[in-house]
């Protein structure tokens, strides 16, 4: 199942006599059967706007939303999905349990296989113990793994989630993402908004980038792991003949602050070691270039191009 | 498929209603009333029965109002205030679906709570009863007591059909219930308001059928919920006709059905942000 947002603007009107306010703005992006993609952007971004025409709670100013094809106005669509929100509240007086059997009666799942995929979830989650305790008495971070069971219960195509590690201590943490990592095993189709941009990167498949209610970019897997096996060669100063040279073995020179680094890819790092051999150039240490969607995410707010 | 949908929002609603604190608390101050009775009968001299009857069916109407306005209204503002209405609606649910949905699990909720205290103070009308000479009680009738329950649970779920449609028009469960509190008031007092209306006329000679017609289609426009208070008819042991019982319980499930028809139409263009 695919998702498709066309030229999508959402305006909300915050009351009588005060200004409109552009939360989306001319906002397209086609998520593809069977990918993982994150939208990462700062608070205000329209990450959650976004999630929120997707699953038709507002409707969208202009520009279209389309499920596998379908307005997400008809309620049937929302069979194959599977959504939790942002910092979800559900009923107090429920039990995970309750509130999983209506996610699952509502969405047609066959009585006979509830009770054991609700089993599967609940160890999954490390939630087995709390089954039957009331939602209230529930941590945050329980709360939330609730809801990642609520959203999964009927084994959605599509699964919609807004912060999943928001809340979660590290174990939560580490049970989300290797659920998330079943899941696309699995082949589903997943559309997540985080703020966790290390979980963001190692999760998915394309990262779109958002601000100010704007699409900015979409970087795929190969953006990022190209730049994951890039190397940073710290060294004293170097002259320009020695940059010169850097050049022809495809390694450049970058300056951080009073440090030199030679920037290379892993592949061509015993060239650039042969080069600091032959220079007489000693090698102060070695980093891997990592947190690159952090850069990419900074560079593209500071109105990168 | 949707009546299973529709129930399981019902079914939903109705339990986070049924064990709600709040609600334990209302029934056991319905209940210490109910006792009450036993105890304030003692005060009167004459007219025990009609005072059994009136004490223990305004227990009832008073505890079924409090759980109207402050368990139903928050049953359902706080799907829209805490956002607990994405959990459902991002479910194959429609918007048509979830308000009929919450209008059966209130429904259910008032009726079931309701029948607990009718069948408590039955006990309470029955103890009264063995305790005084039946002179006391020549008035009194189970049949005319248990119609009055029955008019006084259909006046709650008109009520709470006026609670689901402001409930769909404002966020703010303070307003939902300024609007439910305004519409009892209106509702109780319309039929006086119309006696008053229909002498005056007369006084000034000013009546006429067609007036008067008009006055009394007037009240059952706006809702008329003084019609189905008949604890004094209850209490004198008089029994309303069918054809009367039959009429109101077609206008409460007609105005009912009219508010939730324009809640829906209102939820289905509600944004939920």
């Amino acid at each position: 199942m695919s998702i498709s947002f066309q030229k999508v603007h959402k305006r909300f009107n915050p009351g009588l006599f005060q200004k409109k306010v552009q939360a989306v703005y001319n906002f397209s992006l086609d998520v593809h059967p069977g990918e993982v993609l994150g939208i990462v952007g700062p608070n205000g971004a329209g990450k959650s706007t976004i999630l929120k025409i997707l699953l038709g709670f507002i409707r969208a100013t202009s520009g279209t939303v389309t499920i596998d094809g379908r307005s997400p106005a008809e309620a049937d669509v929302r069979t194959k999905i599977g959504f939790l929100p942002e910092n979800p509240y559900f009923y107090d007086y429920l039990s995970a349990e309750e509130l999983m059997r209506f996610s699952a009666v509502t969405a047609g799942m066959p009585s006979e296989s509830i009770k054991p995929r609700m089993d599967e979830l609940l160890q999954t989650l490390a939630l087995d113990h709390a089954r039957k305790r009331k939602l209230r008495s529930y941590s945050k971070g329980m709360t939330q793994r609730a809801g990642i069971c609520f959203a999964l219960i009927h084994d959605p195509e599509i699964i919609i989630l807004d912060e999943p590690m928001s809340g979660l201590d590290p174990i939560g943490r580490k049970l989300v993402v290797d659920l998330i990592l079943t899941l696309k095993k699995q082949g589903k189709t997943i559309l997540f908004c985080s703020h966790i941009l290390n979980d963001v990167e190692r999760l998915c498949d394309r990262v779109a980038i958002m601000a100010k209610g704007q699409l900015k970019t979409i970087l795929d897997k190969e953006n990022l792991v190209s730049q994951q096996t890039q190397i940073k060669v710290y060294v004293p100063e170097m002259s320009a003949d020695q940059v010169q040279v850097l050049h022809t073995i495809g390694a450049e020179k970058k300056q951080e602050g009073k440090s030199t680094a030679i920037i290379c890819q892993k592949s061509n790092l015993p060239r650039v070691m042969l080069f600091l051999s032959e220079q007489k150039l000693e090698c102060e240490h070695l980093d891997v270039v990592s947190n690159v969607l952090e850069r990419e995410f900074l560079r593209w707010l500071e109105g990168g191009k | 498929m949707i009546l299973v949908r529709i129930w399981s929002v019902a079914v939903l609603t109705y339990k986070e209603g049924i064990r709600d604190r709040a609600l334990h608390g209302i029934g056991l101050l319905a209940l210490f009333m109910l006792l009450a009775t036993l105890l304030a009968t003692q005060l009167f001299g004459y007219d025990i029965g009609k005072v059994t009857v009136d004490l223990t069916l305004s227990t009832i109407g008073l505890a079924g109002l409090l759980m109207t306005f402050f368990i139903n209204i928050n049953l359902i503002a706080k799907d829209i205030d805490k956002r607990t209405i994405y959990c459902v609606l991002s479910k194959p649910i429609s918007r048509s679906q979830y308000v009929l949905g919450k209008y059966i699990g209130l429904a259910l909720l008032i009726t079931v709570s309701l029948t607990c205290l009718i069948a408590f103070s039955s006990v309470v009308a029955y103890l009264c009863k063995a305790s005084y000479a039946e002179a006391y009680f020549k008035d009194f009738s189970w049949t005319c007591y248990y119609q009055a329950c029955g008019y006084e649970l259909l006046m709650l779920l008109l009520l709470n059909g006026f609670v689901l449609f402001y409930s769909s028009i404002t966020s703010s469960s303070f307003l939902t219930m300024l609007f439910a509190v305004s519409t009892y008031i209106v509702g109780q007092t319309i039929e006086e308001i119309v006696v008053f209306f229909q002498k005056e006329a007369e006084t000034i000679g000013f009546s006429s059928p067609l007036i008067q017609h008009t006055v009394e289609t007037f009240q059952y426009i706006l809702p008329n919920l003084s019609a189905f208070d008949i604890k004094t008819m209850a209490s004198h042991g008089k029994l309303m006709t069918m054809s009367h019982t039959v009429f109101l319980v077609g206008y409460s499930v007609a105005y009912t059905a009219l508010l939730l028809y324009m809640a829906i139409l209102i939820f289905k263009r509600r944004e939920f942000n």
